[in-house]
């Protein structure tokens, strides 16, 4: 869904703002592309992310919940996301969602401080964040919180402040994020000119032990690299990417991982709509790896989770051991002291997660 | 083919002065290729050649022509256009009685001009002076008869206007050709005599050997002796170039061909040397053979230890083609096993660096290029030093000596004080100035050849904004108080990046060199402290601060393709960083050595 009130600076997701004109066109597509499915699915878990959802029509998302639910009808014991921003998050919609059986939403919250939020061209404030969050805790109780850190201008200590209010919204599960500058971003251009200070690497640090370190204390546990959240409340559907298990996927810039085959739709809004309605496949990019760089990419895709890869799963996902795909570094990293063997496998040590990328990358 | 019907010459002119389009031009008005086989600059054959424009192998091309009747045979000998060449040249103009000097008619005399006519000079040789690109829209004609006049002492009169692009003036060079170098002399009775002036290797029928015959006569069959090599080889074939290889009957006094005679190695055949009869053999060899002299050595080192066999199939290639290039197997603490590679010069170093990437797969750790050294000892021993490794740490030496050259500049006269201080910051001994007409002067300096090869062209350039060249010459070695500077990397010495320099120098250089090596080294996850080193005493220190984070935030179902992609292009790059210890060097900070320069 890719509609948003505005595209912010740091995000490079297939977003259209002030375009909401075609949503009625963007249901219709999606129809149409769903409908290549031939038949209903049931899945255990649905997200619909974007984009703000949210930020639709209560018709048109009334419509949009509606055509995923009837292709996708939801096994016993699943989990619905629905992504949604704080801004214009109201009673009504959240009704929608919830009739549709929604259970799970996502919440961009990014920060609570004015600057901050000023930096990242959010257009909400703490008050829309806390009335939104009160709201979601009476209708659906299992809401997340995304936070933002390393933003330029933001110290250890409002980060740290950030965390704590988070936390007193009641959420069941929180995402920390590194400010990440991705090319092609107002933020990257900044960035390149000067005119963008990206947080020194020692700070981001800080930051991300901090968030390590205290959400713990109030039982978040970290299970992904970039996730807490409280027993029974990970979020399944992320799991299932980083398991390394299939999924579909639909709409602009969306990516399905089928047979072994990744693929991933044209991440322009336009493009994706003009091939759907005439017709054509929206697949702009095809990824079919050999079982061996396949297996790799299980057990790098794994090692972002806090448990780890366990030798026995990798195995009976992949075909291979673990050893066999990249035995030479596991050696090096366990000696290094950025992975640790377990009972069961091999997981990122907490230093390691601070370096994840390092080992991801002697790991290909 | 009476001697009286042949002319040998040569083509000379500094780079880019129109030397293979117009030897193309000779060769496409006397028919010996037609306008459908005309390509340009036909007889460079080597892709670095073309890509490059400037010719590395001598070649020759008999073309025949016929003037006032009579079937006239011309010997185009071809040489090598650059600096690292000089003794081929040297060989090939052996081979002729003239030589066309081209000059081009904009940038007049230039560098490579004034050697390569010296040279000729030298080798006794006719020369014919020739202006070239006459029918370009800018020319300076005038002042460059004046540069002839003042540099060479060239005779207006003497001088040929010719385009060897539109093929203006091309029957005055066939007539001047004939008219005013002598046919060459030689006896056909005599015990043969022959001068190698090139090879190459052909993978079917062995080295091909170019030779210009001097006395007596060559034909298939017969058993020959090279004189210096001591080696004998039966004539399978002789031949002509024309230009492709052109099987004849025998090739008499004053002819150039090749010989096959089933050699396999082409270390065997020298440039320089001279064949005789095994049975018959001459007195004495023709004058001025010597060895190939490596000024310039490198290591390289394949990055994967299992691949050592591999580059030295490939090394062994490459010499099969190229004598004067060497290479020895050499260990390295750092880099393992590799070889410490020999080559004339810093170009001959680049072809043979840019034929092993295009020919052999294998990725190379090549270490900077150093100068040749020799140590005179306390025992007054002279040793060679082709690697800083082998200077000895302990002393011992009682004279440290570098090799010199003579280095000629053409330049603007507005840049000679630049061109002097960039000399003096190198070290470099005035010898003269002497002005061409109002504008332009040569100046003449002696420099360490380890100042002069490895940025010396481009700084020249770039302060005289394209308009000074230069051309250098080896004369000898000189004392000089250099050290070697050694690098540690977190503590440990990384012999492949010792560096010899001068004292003087050390301190600075030392300090750019840990700079430099502080931004080709990326941070780990420890701090790796860079210091600089002469013996035991640590003159420069720069660290390199532990990484701390190197996280990607969100890694989900959209982001997974894209994101191994990035990983796997960062995985690629690491593919090409050497294991030193715990620290991971990439190959671009072996060459940051060359890198430092005056700032």
């Amino acid at each position: 869904m890719p509609f948003c009130a505005h595209r912010c600076g740091y995000c490079d997701f297939t977003v259209v703002a002030g375009k909401d004109h075609q949503a009625g066109d963007f249901l219709l597509a999606l129809e149409i592309e769903l409908a290549s499915l031939g038949q209903p699915r049931e899945v255990q878990t649905l997200f619909i992310g974007g984009g703000t959802p949210t930020h639709l029509p209560v018709s048109h998302l009334d419509r949009l919940l509606t055509l995923a639910t009837s292709w996708f009808p939801c096994a016993t014991e699943h989990e619905f996301s629905v992504e949604a921003n704080p801004a214009g998050l109201d009673a009504e919609k959240i009704d929608v969602l919830a009739a549709h059986g929604v259970n799970r939403v996502s919440l961009g919250v990014q920060s609570f401080d004015p600057a901050v939020l000023k930096t990242l061209e959010r257009d909400h404030d703490a008050q829309q964040v806390e009335a939104a969050a009160a709201l979601l805790s009476q209708r659906i109780p299992n809401f997340s919180l995304d936070l933002i850190f390393g933003v330029p201008g933001q110290s250890l200590a409002l980060w740290r402040e950030t965390l704590a209010r988070a936390v007193a919204l009641g959420p069941m599960h929180i995402s920390t994020y590194g400010l990440t500058f991705e090319k092609g971003t107002a933020f990257w251009n900044r960035r390149a000119k000067g005119l963008l200070n990206q947080a020194p690497d020692d700070l981001e640090r800080d930051m991300y032990a901090a968030a390590m370190d205290e959400l713990p204390q109030y039982r978040f546990e970290q299970y992904e690299l970039s996730n807490f959240a409280k027993t029974g409340f990970h979020c399944r559907h992320n799991e299932t990417y980083w398991a390394a298990l299939p999924y579909y996927g639909f709409g602009p810039g969306a990516a399905r991982y089928l047979n072994g085959r990744r693929e991933t739709n044209h991440r322009s809004f336009s493009t994706w709509l003009t091939r759907v309605l005439s017709g054509k496949s929206p697949v702009a990019d095809v990824d079919e790896l050999s079982p061996a760089d396949r297996a790799r990419e299980t057990l790098i895709v794994g090692l972002r989770r806090t448990a780890g890869v366990d030798c026995a799963e990798f195995r009976a996902t992949s075909g291979f051991d673990l050893d066999e795909v990249a035995g030479a570094a596991i050696a090096r990293h366990c000696t290094s002291g950025l992975l640790e063997r377990t009972a069961t496998g091999i997981r990122l040590t907490r230093e390691g997660r601070f370096l994840a990328d390092s080992v991801i990358v002697d790991c290909l | 083919m009476d001697p009286k019907f042949i002319r040998n010459f040569s083509i000379v002119a500094h780079i880019d002065h129109g030397k293979s389009t117009l030897a193309d031009q000779l060769l496409l008005k006397t028919g010996t290729i037609t306008q459908r086989e005309f390509r340009e600059q036909i007889l460079d054959d080597l892709d670095v050649e073309r890509e490059r424009g400037i010719t590395v192998k001598a070649r020759a091309v008999a073309i025949h022509h016929t003037y006032q009747g009579h079937d006239y045979e011309l010997n185009l000998v071809d040489t090598p256009g650059h600096v690292d060449f000089h003794y081929e040249v040297s060989r090939s103009l052996a081979a002729c009685e003239g030589a066309l000097l081209l000059v081009d008619a904009f940038q007049g005399v230039q560098a490579q001009t004034v050697a390569n006519a010296y040279a000729a000079i030298d080798a006794n040789l006719v020369i014919i002076p020739c202006i070239n690109k006459i029918d370009l829209p800018l020319v300076r004609t005038e002042e460059v008869l004046e540069e002839m006049h003042t540099v060479l002492g060239i005779q207006r009169k003497d001088v040929l206007m010719v385009s060897g692009k539109s093929g203006i003036g091309i029957d005055d060079v066939f007539e001047a050709l004939i008219e005013r170098i002598p046919p060459p002399a030689g006896d056909a009775a005599a015990p043969l005599k022959a001068l190698i002036f090139d090879s190459k290797y052909d993978n079917y029928r062995g080295v091909v050997t170019y030779i210009r015959v001097r006395d007596g006569r060559l034909a298939a069959g017969m058993k020959i002796l090279f004189m210096s090599g001591r080696s004998t080889h039966e004539v399978l074939e002789v031949g002509q170039f024309r230009p492709d290889m052109k099987k004849c009957d025998e090739l008499g006094p004053g002819q150039v061909g090749y010989i096959v005679a089933g050699i396999k190695d082409l270390g065997s055949v020298r440039v320089g040397d001279t064949v005789t009869l095994a049975s018959r053999p001459a007195d004495s060899p023709l004058p001025g053979y010597k060895a190939p002299q490596q000024m310039v050595f490198c290591g390289m080192y394949p990055i994967e230890a299992t691949d050592f066999e591999k580059l030295r199939e490939e090394l062994q290639k490459m010499s099969l083609n190229d004598a004067s290039f060497s290479f020895v197997p050499e260990t390295s603490d750092a880099l393992g096993f590799g070889f410490r590679c020999g080559f004339l010069g810093m170009l001959h170093m680049e072809i043979i660096q840019q034929r092993l990437e295009k020919e052999a797969e294998i990725d190379l750790i090549q270490t900077a290029p150093n100068v040749t050294y020799e140590l005179l000892m306390n025992d007054d021993a002279t040793v060679r030093v082709d690697n800083p490794q082998e200077v000895p740490t302990t002393g011992g030496i009682k004279e440290f000596r570098e090799p010199i050259v003579r280095v000629n500049f053409i330049v603007p006269a507005e840049s000679i004080g630049t061109v002097m201080q960039l000399c003096e910051d190198r070290r470099g001994t005035y010898k003269t100035t002497e002005y061409l007409g109002m504008k332009r002067a040569q100046l003449a300096y002696e420099l360490p050849l380890a100042e002069v090869i490895y940025d010396m062209h481009d700084r020249l350039k770039s302060i005289t904004r394209g308009y000074g060249t230069m051309d250098y010459e080896v004369i000898g070695f000189r004392g000089a108080d250099l050290v070697k500077v050694d690098i540690l990397v977190k503590g440990e010495r990384v012999d492949a990046l010792a560096t010899i320099m001068h004292r003087d120098q050390a301190e600075r250089r030392g300090r750019g060199l840990c700079k430099r090596l502080k931004e080709e080294i990326s941070k780990h996850q420890f701090e790796i402290p860079i210091q600089a080193a002469i013996g035991s005493r640590i003159i420069a220190r720069e660290t390199i601060s532990a990484l701390r984070k190197n996280v990607t935030a969100k890694c989900y179902g959209g982001d997974i393709t894209r994101k191994r992609k990035l990983w796997a292009k960062q995985r690629e790059g690491k593919k090409r960083l050497k294991q030193f210890g715990q620290v991971e060097i990439p190959q671009k900070a072996f060459l940051s050595v060359l890198e430092v320069g005056d700032d």
